[in-house]
């Protein structure tokens, strides 16, 4: 790996630019000893197969009038139907791609703005920093599903709406995170040494410091992932999904009023969430356990 | 610590308080007497009805104020502020003779001066515009005598003096001189009805007591009323059932009412609700392409079910709404094109309108709103009729508004394909119906007027001769067509009467199942056998 990386590092090769083994590849490793992320990524990937594959094998539309309303589970309806008598494994299978899509392009959006701005913040530190955290403890006070419902009330009550608002509440802890990793790291003598050898700011905040802080934010984005789906799942809970997507949270937030008579409208989809978000936490602490030098077995 | 021990305390003191103020009330009630506890979501905003329309002020305004008439269950008017009236032979006045012994609660007499004053100010300052339009003045040859002049025949003015819409107001108080709009007596009403407001918490409850120096004899039979302010739909079923509330009022959702049919302790009514005629339906903006064209609003109209929304979605609860008068109206016309679902004949409406089948099965999308917040009634109309038309080649797509002024704002501007709405009748066709349809009410900004911009000359001449039409046979006979007119045009496919319930504790006889229910003096419902507590 350092071999074959190191013609396009700048500096010279005898000053060592990163710690001697590359941190993911070690990570990687590491995670296949993790019992509790081996099993949260196989559900994970089974959940991300099911709902791509799931329309060849199940070919009901999520949004029709599939059968009598509030048909229970049977023969007729295999996970029953709702108050309208759209078919429940439809729309867990259709619904969860757009609650793991809302999922996955949030957590990006999170760590996107919240690195850039972490970034930034603990590598100039100063007056930019100084700027920065005020930026995010500004957004961190904000009650964020507040504000969020705001966003969405504001802007329309679509997939993308909900899913730019999602991102743009939570940044704030992975910018924090980042901001922390990087004052920590941008005095060791190996960003000096960059630093010394000619590298220039773009550089040393991308190529230097960034890969070594990494790990942590992995960790952070993984986990970003589970809090957006609750996050999709809490907006539609108080009625502000998008009506015209089929996702867990949308069913559950729709079905909610019949929960007493009809325990299945919402027991599967909430179990769908459950089951996604306690993947991805599994995943989250694979990752972590794999990070962690403190934890981390030799061999 | 401290500070939550005071607040438990208190908490309490006032349920000690409540429960013991509570067994007081009952061991002293006989036959008559007794409290009446109510819980309703409405707050309002005050207690005139002659300058706010709305449940909210309707229901205790119709408890403080009389009115000239009231009505029975049947829609025949009955004698109540006026022992009798008569409409003279060209229709152009109404004279009305006044009981002799009516008081307000301040004591003073109700004279023609009061009906005078009333009638000019609902006139004046009521959002039912059109309600009292044809008055042209009110003549008081003596105190007891009050003669109103009409510009014009006028037949709905009959109704048009119901409890919840003419509400006689003392002159010697709202007449000072300030805007009765703002008047501070609206929130300290004095008038001449069976109960007189004595307290009033803003948002949590008011009280009412019986006025003893009341015109009919023996009555109200209460004692008082306290009607408690709770927006929790859960928590107001959950204090009926527990019998600490007595009556809950304008209960709309099915699952609601189906939990109150299996209450043992409490009687379910549909009754009560023919007066204000709440319509569920899908209007159209007959303006905008491609619903401009009205076979494609037929096409729709075939390819709904109401069946299925009145008998699935709404449990059977609801009664089907064929067209633009309630069900339940003596002026109900039921032989109207149904539209019972036919997607072939859809098919072939949408076909000739020049929208065939793509190849993806579409052949146009739409958008539809809906207002939020009752959802059984909107909402879930507004997702089942995606899933419907999709069927017919029509790709809904179902626009949320995240609360009801957003709503008003699109459908007044008229920025909507289709939206779900309620409306209701209030009584005579003149009052709520014509609103809806007239070319000359096509007005921008305004919710709940022809926010359809439907425009049919032909709708138009019926409705302003059938308004000024004397003959009922004759009158009866323009609604009639009117109403197959307009169910043809589509502008609006209606869906249900609103199912609108009361929730009365067992126990509770003379329930009020007149046209208006409870937005009509509750002077006769008493307790036949007191609840034990």
């Amino acid at each position: 790996m350092s071999t074959m990386e190191a013609p396009r590092a700048r500096e010279p090769s005898a000053l060592p630019s990163r710690p001697a083994a590359s941190p993911l590849a070690a990570m990687l490793r590491q995670f296949g000893r993790s019992p509790a992320g081996v099993i949260g990524a196989i559900v994970l990937l089974a959940l991300v197969l099911i709902t791509l594959l799931g329309p060849t094998f199940y070919g009901i539309d999520p949004l029709d009038l599939a059968g009598a309303p509030f048909t229970p589970p049977g023969a007729d309806a295999w996970l029953g139907t709702d108050y309208l008598g759209r078919d429940i494994l439809a729309g867990l299978i259709y619904g969860g791609r757009a609650t793991l899509t809302v999922g996955g392009v949030a957590a990006v959006i999170t760590i996107v703005i919240g690195v850039t701005v972490g970034a930034l913040a603990g590598f100039f530190g100063g007056a930019v920093d100084t700027a920065l955290v005020k930026l995010t403890e500004f957004f961190q006070i904000l009650p964020s599903l507040l504000f969020a419902m705001v966003l969405v009330t504001l802007f329309g009550q679509t997939l993308t709406t909900i899913t730019i608002a999602i991102g743009v509440v939570s940044w704030p802890t992975a910018a924090r995170l980042t901001r922390a990793e990087f004052l920590r790291l941008r005095n060791l003598d190996f960003v000096k040494a960059s630093r010394a050898a000619g590298a220039g700011n773009g550089h040393l905040i991308l190529r230097v410091v960034l890969p070594n802080a990494l790990p942590p934010i992995i960790v952070s984005a993984t986990l970003a992932i589970g809090v957006a789906i609750l996050f999709e799942g809490g907006l539609s809970f108080l009625g502000l999904g998008d009506p015209n997507t089929m996702s867990w949270g949308l069913m559950i937030g729709q079905n909610r009023n019949y929960v007493l008579d009809s325990w299945w409208t919402v027991t599967f989809p909430g179990a769908a969430i459950f089951i996604a978000v306690l993947a991805i936490s599994l995943i989250g602490d694979g990752i972590n356990d794999a990070i962690n030098p403190r934890l981390r077995k030799r061999g | 610590m401290s500070l939550k021990r005071i607040f438990l305390n208190c908490a309490l003191g006032l349920a000690v308080t409540l429960a013991a103020s509570g067994t007081h009330n009952w061991r002293a009630s006989a036959a008559d007497g007794g409290t009446l506890v109510m819980a309703t979501s409405q707050v309002p905003r005050h207690f005139n009805g002659a300058v706010q329309s709305g449940l909210a002020t309707a229901m205790p305004s119709t408890q403080i104020f009389a009115s000239p008439l009231r009505y029975d269950d049947n829609w025949n008017p009955k004698p109540y502020l006026a022992e009798s009236w008569e409409v003279s032979p060209d229709g152009l006045s109404v004279t009305l003779k006044l009981v002799k012994n009516a008081v307000f609660h301040d004591g003073k007499p109700v004279t023609s001066e009061d009906v005078a004053f009333s009638i000019m100010t609902i006139k004046a300052n009521h959002p039912f515009q059109t309600m009292l339009a044809a008055v042209d003045k009110v003549e008081t040859p003596d105190p007891f005598t009050a003669v109103i002049k009409l510009t014009h025949p006028h037949p709905a003015l009959l109704l048009a003096m119901s409890p919840a819409l003419m509400p006689i107001l003392p002159k010697h108080i709202y007449g000072d001189g300030q805007d009765v709009k703002s008047h501070p007596a609206n929130l300290k009403p004095v008038g001449s009805g069976p109960y007189r407001l004595t307290e009033y918490k803003q948002g949590e409850f008011y009280t009412l007591e019986k006025f003893d120096k009341f015109f009919i004899a023996g009555r109200p039979k209460l004692d008082k009323i306290v009607v408690r302010i709770v927006s929790d739909s859960n928590a107001a079923l959950v204090s009926i059932e527990r019998a600490d509330v007595n009556v809950l009022p304008f209960v709309t959702g099915v699952r609601d009412i189906e939990r109150l049919e299996k209450m043992p302790g409490v009687t379910v009514t549909n009754k009560g609700f023919t007066g204000i005629g709440p319509i569920n339906w899908l209007a159209f903006n007959t303006k905008k392409k491609p619903l401009d064209d009205v076979r494609v609003r037929q096409a729709i109209a075939y390819a709904a079910n109401r069946d299925f929304i009145t008998s699935k979605l709404m449990s059977g609860k609801a009664v089907a709404a064929t067209g633009p008068i309630a069900p339940g109206s003596p002026l109900d016309e039921p032989n109207v094109e149904k539209y019972k679902l036919d997607l072939a004949k859809s098919g072939e409406l949408l076909d000739a309108a020049g929208y065939p089948k793509k190849p993806d099965g579409s052949r146009m999308a739409l958008t539809i709103d809906y207002i939020p917040g009752t959802d059984e009634q909107q909402r879930n109309v507004a997702e089942y009729l995606r899933s419907q038309l999709k069927r017919a080649g029509i790709n809904l797509e179902v626009r949320a508004a995240p609360d009801f002024p957003t709503w008003a704002q699109r459908v007044s501007s008229f920025d909507f394909d289709m939206t779900m709405d309620t409306v209701f009748n209030w009584g005579d066709p003149v009052i709520g119906v014509d609103r809806t349809y007239l070319t000359s009410n096509i007005r921008k900004g305004i919710i709940w007027s022809n926010t359809q911009q439907y425009s049919n000359p032909k709708v138009d001449e019926l409705l302003a001769a059938a308004a000024r039409e004397t003959s009922p046979e004759k009158r009866t006979a323009m609604y009639s067509e009117f109403q197959k007119i307009v169910v043809a045009d589509v502008p609006i496919y209606f869906v249900n009467a609103s199912p609108y319930h009361n929730a009365f504790s067992k126990g509770l006889a003379s329930l009020p199942t007149t046209i208006w229910g409870v937005m009509s003096p509750l002077d006769e419902i008493n307790w036949e056998t007191p609840p034990k507590n």
